[in-house]
């Protein structure tokens, strides 16, 4: 069992920049949390700080109900897989997963079974007499998490684990990861900027941005009702298409050249904004062919299954669309689509309008 | 199959992963103790045509008894059974090397000024065969090491292959 417990934790820098905010969030046993936002946004920091690597400046850490927040990093009973795998060089696989048992002076006998076991668990047991410099990107990352495994820690961190990877071995390697927390149930925290790995990857997400938490909440939860722009517009790709100074009139948005028709339940939800500018937000693939709104076209990506039309709607507001199938539209085309699903943000606080009640 | 292993199959296996440091450390040993020795017998103020050319001689051994120790080193991590032999044979030979020039330089005398003296004190003759032995002994021992754990691993992998059939 392993349940972890972020407290109000802060991070301040001796020069006084302060990375963290308040971060607050209990990790439930044998949960994946994902913590994404981009580079800067402080995620590193934290993880760094719950694997004891970086001093709190306030807040507790509490690991099973017991304070860990000033226990030594190597007291705390948790695992750090870093993106550059972190490997010897000079030693063989096998050597490098015993290396921390080894270092306890655990009994050889007993190192073995636990190296076997997890070079197994991780396809690693054909590879074990080879050094690192003769194994894929993503094998040393599997004997990265397989030095991991065998000290049967508590909590396992991931700091960006797939960010050296190609695009084709970042998938793979990260259905493994996921098999690998099916298997253990162990208790994990994983970095990335990379709101694929996250969705794909996540029990829960928490999204940070300059230092703050904007929202935890589940994939489905980020994706389908993000708390603010900031949120809605890093879950997605490609990001939501944002649309300012939209006025609520007549059952109807209008502004940017271009009015957008409500759905009764939309209208509903932005009566506390009658008359007032909202900012909209369509993401690409609530858009679809055949509507009345015109957009020209600047360009389209065809990546087989869909095609992306990138182009203008209104007063030269940019949109992308993410249509089915392959289209083929060309510079200067006008295509006739419509909106489905809306998001509607406050201007000025940018977070999230939602019908009053929900 | 892990689970299955008692505590000797399972030192067997891992023979498969972990090198052979015990008879690769032991030759080390021999080499440093070769080294001891040349350092002490150079210290000799020989002066003679005969213990001259048994000191050239035993630079050019020194040198090449270094270098086969060094590659028997890395054979026997490997747990490869030939270099078995070449380490007794080293052995043999640093027991031989007692009887050439230590023996013979304690034997000898030698005339500085009017006075007879012998060429190899005692004190430094019996550092120079504790080195000589002490290598010898570390190279043999070294040598029954590695061919007991490579002719165990030897089996082991026998084992496997027919247990995977």
């Amino acid at each position: 069992m392993a349940e972890l417990k972020l407290q109000h934790l802060d991070k301040i820098y001796d020069n006084k920049v302060q990375a963290v905010f308040d971060f607050n969030m209990d990790v439930k046993d044998g949960e994946l949390i994902v913590l994404v936002g981009p580079s800067g946004c402080g995620k590193s920091t934290t993880l760094r700080m719950v694997a004891g690597l970086e001093d709190i400046s306030a807040g507790h850490l509490l690991l099973d109900g017991k304070d860990i927040t000033q226990t030594p990093a190597k007291d705390r009973d948790m695992a750090m897989v870093f993106q550059n795998y972190a490997l010897y060089g000079h030693m063989t696989i096998y050597e490098n997963m015993a290396f921390s048992l080894t270092l306890r002076k655990e009994d050889p006998n007993v190192i073995h079974k636990k190296v076997l076991a997890a070079a197994e668990i991780l396809g690693l047991t054909s590879q074990l007499n080879k050094k690192p410099n003769q194994l894929s990107g993503g094998q040393r990352q599997r004997v990265a998490m397989g030095r991991s495994i065998v000290r049967n820690p508590k909590v396992f961190l991931f700091d960006e684990p797939l960010s050296n990877l190609d695009a084709k071995l970042r998938g793979a390697t990260r259905r493994e990861i996921l098999l690998l927390h099916k298997r253990l149930q162990a208790t994990m925290l994983y970095v990335t900027h990379d709101q694929t790995e996250a969705l794909t990857l996540a029990d829960r997400i928490v999204c940070m941005s300059m230092g703050h938490v904007q929202q935890i909440g589940t994939p489905l939860e980020l994706y389908d009702t993000p708390n603010n722009m900031f949120v809605a517009g890093f879950i997605g790709l490609p990001p939501m298409n944002f649309y300012h100074n939209m006025g609520f009139t007549d059952g109807k948005l209008k502004g940017n050249g271009f009015e957008v028709e409500l759905t009764e339940e939309e209208k509903e939800t932005l009566k506390a904004y009658y008359g007032k500018e909202i900012v909209l937000g369509i993401r690409p693939e609530d858009i679809s062919e055949n509507g009345s709104l015109q957009i020209r076209v600047t360009n389209n990506e065809n990546l087989g299954m869909n095609t992306l039309v990138h182009g203008y709607v209104g007063d030269r507001q940019s949109i992308v669309a993410k249509i089915r199938g392959w289209a083929d539209y060309k510079n200067g085309d006008t295509a006739t689509m419509k909106f489905g699903r809306k998001h509607f943000f406050d201007k000025d606080t940018t977070n999230a309008i939602r019908k009053v009640g929900n | 199959m892990t689970q299955a292993m008692n505590d000797r199959e399972i030192r067997m296996d891992r023979m498969r992963y972990v090198k052979n440091t015990s008879s690769s450390r032991l030759c080390y040993l021999a080499i440093l103790l070769n080294v001891l020795y040349f350092i002490s017998i150079y210290k000799s103020d020989v002066g003679s045509w005969y213990y001259q050319i048994l000191v050239g001689g035993s630079i050019v051994y020194n040198l090449l008894f270094m270098l086969m120790t060094f590659l028997a080193s890395e054979g026997v991590k490997n747990y490869q059974k030939n270099y078995s032999w070449m380490l007794i044979a080293l052995g043999i030979l640093q027991i031989v090397r007692i009887f050439i020039l230590p023996t013979q330089a304690h034997q000898a005398m030698v005339k500085i000024g009017n006075e007879e003296v012998t060429v190899m004190q005692d004190a430094q003759y019996i550092r120079c065969i504790i080195y000589l032995a002490g290598s010898a002994a570390s190279l043999i021992a070294s040598a029954l090491i590695n061919q007991r754990k490579s002719i165990a691993l030897e089996n082991h992998i026998g084992k496997i292959g027919k247990e995977a059939a």
